[in-house]
């Protein structure tokens, strides 16, 4: 593992530099994380209505969900997020070594949030806490409970895929920066998936509260 | 710590002027953020009403905004992302909110569509003008879908959508006021034809309307009795045990035939 520099990355010439290069990059990848609030927000918004239309069943449906495993998740994102900010900042600074290592860790704990959420799903299934008529519980009695599974399985699933193509794309810069191709003069691939990373983070620190302690 | 310190520790000519985030304050970051975590949670085990919701939503803005701002670098960044994540929560919020001024607006009948739905056959309950376990367990399985987004769910006229009507709705756990008075046989009658911003019932099973009186008095202090008069001015003959309808009034209300019709 090299923590030389990084080769010169010659900018594509439609771009005045390669500055301006990156600037576009991460402007496109702005846009493309509003189109992923859009794409979140619809099911906000089902929770929303569905929570004001159904307030007592929302509150016996949530206190199913165990938020000791919400909220280990959370510690797991939050400490994520910290490591991913750690690997860009060090291919920024040329240490490659770091970085990579960085990028390992950010891995690892997506492995661990998925093994929580493979805990946690079992759990539900084995319980028969399930979207629609898939529902089969007597501990829920309330005609419109199985509402609550299809938003919890919703969200939750959507930003668990979210996860899992986070890790595609660390997995892709961690390959591509142990290979010396990220330094301090071209790092834009790593700081994508940085943010990318961020926003999953994000989303979850909201989904947490919703559904594990308010509901 | 100001854009210039950093500027100075990282002279590569690609890209010059961009913000490297120091370690420390990375830490201090993540440390925050677990902070507010457990803060979240701890605070989840009071109970502070609809209070709950806005403080967990307040501490998930906070948490949120350090991650926008020192992890994907808002703060240091062009104006222009700032711009396009600002205008991401704005579509948002019109999203939302526009659901909700139609939530807010509609009619209880066009929530349920099961309110459309044809009486149900013959009566289940016998005499079910006279109140019992059994119709109090149905009125509140019923009032929960049909009443709570105007009259709040423990009736006390709080619903999401009490605040869009005038007059209010009604307070059930208050003996005061009550429009047509709170006999059953008169809140029958309310239920049956609607009252000020409430719309007609009378496309709920007698079975249905029944059990939704029963429990909405229930709500209340104790109301006064039904004499057999009072019964027979409904149209109920209190001599038979389904009433004297065989099994449902199967008349709907002009308004709830028109919709069906335009179905």
């Amino acid at each position: 593992m090299s923590s030389t520099p990084a080769h010169a990355h010659h900018h594509a010439h439609h771009f005045k530099s390669a500055d301006h290069e990156f600037e576009s990059a991460k402007q496109g990848m702005w846009i493309f994380l509003l189109t992923e609030v859009l794409f979140f927000s619809g099911l906000f918004v089902a929770f929303g209505v569905f929570r004001a239309l159904y307030p007592d069943m929302f509150h016996e449906a949530h206190k199913m969900l165990d938020w000791r495993m919400g909220a280990t998740n959370t510690v797991i994102l939050i400490t994520s997020s910290l490591t991913m900010a750690m690997a860009v900042s060090s291919v920024q600074t040329g240490k490659t070594t770091r970085a990579v290592w960085s990028l390992v860790f950010t891995l690892l704990l997506a492995c661990g949030f998925l093994v929580v959420k493979y805990f946690e799903y079992s759990q539900k299934i084995h319980h028969g806490l399930l979207p629609g008529a898939l529902f089969n519980s007597e501990h829920l009695t309330h005609p419109k409970a199985p509402l609550f599974f299809s938003i919890y399985f919703g969200s939750t699933g959507l930003h668990a895929f979210h996860v899992i193509c986070g890790m595609g794309v660390i997995a892709w810069v961690l390959k591509r920066t142990a290979n010396g191709e990220f330094g301090p003069n071209y790092y834009t691939p790593v700081e994508m998936v940085g943010l990318y990373w961020h926003f999953v983070d994000l989303v979850w620190i909201y989904l947490f509260p919703l559904l594990y302690l308010v509901g | 710590m100001s854009h210039h310190d950093h500027h100075s520790d990282n002279e590569h000519s690609g890209s010059s002027h961009h913000f490297i985030l120091p370690d420390k304050l990375a830490y201090k970051i993540a440390g925050a953020l677990l902070f507010f975590t457990f803060i979240t949670v701890w605070i989840g085990q009071f109970d502070f009403g609809k209070w709950n919701f806005f403080v967990a939503m307040l501490i998930a803005t906070v948490k949120g905004s350090l991650v926008a701002l020192f992890f994907m670098g808002l703060k240091y960044d062009k104006k222009e992302n700032t711009v396009i994540m600002i205008g991401s929560l704005l579509f948002f919020a019109i999203f939302m909110a526009l659901t909700f001024t139609d939530l807010l607006f509609r009619q209880p009948m066009n929530i349920n569509p099961a309110l459309l739905a044809p009486p149900k056959g013959a009566s289940q309950f016998k005499r079910a003008w006279v109140s019992s376990p059994e119709l109090l367990k149905h009125g509140e399985e019923l009032f929960k879908m049909q009443c709570v987004s105007c009259h709040g769910d423990r009736g006390a006229g709080d619903g999401v959508a009490a605040a869009a009507l005038n007059p209010k709705p009604r307070n059930f756990t208050l003996d005061a006021d009550w429009v047509n008075g709170r006999k059953p046989s008169q809140v029958f009658e309310t239920l049956t034809k609607g009252v000020n911003a409430m719309p007609s019932f009378g496309s709920l099973s007698l079975d249905d309307r029944w059990s939704l009186v029963h429990y909405v008095l229930a709500l209340g202090p104790d109301a006064p009795k039904d004499t057999d008069a009072d019964l027979v001015k409904v149209g109920i003959d209190p001599t038979k045990e389904d009433g004297g309808l065989g099994g449902g009034d199967k008349s709907i209300p002009i308004d709830t035939a028109i919709d069906l019709m335009a179905e």
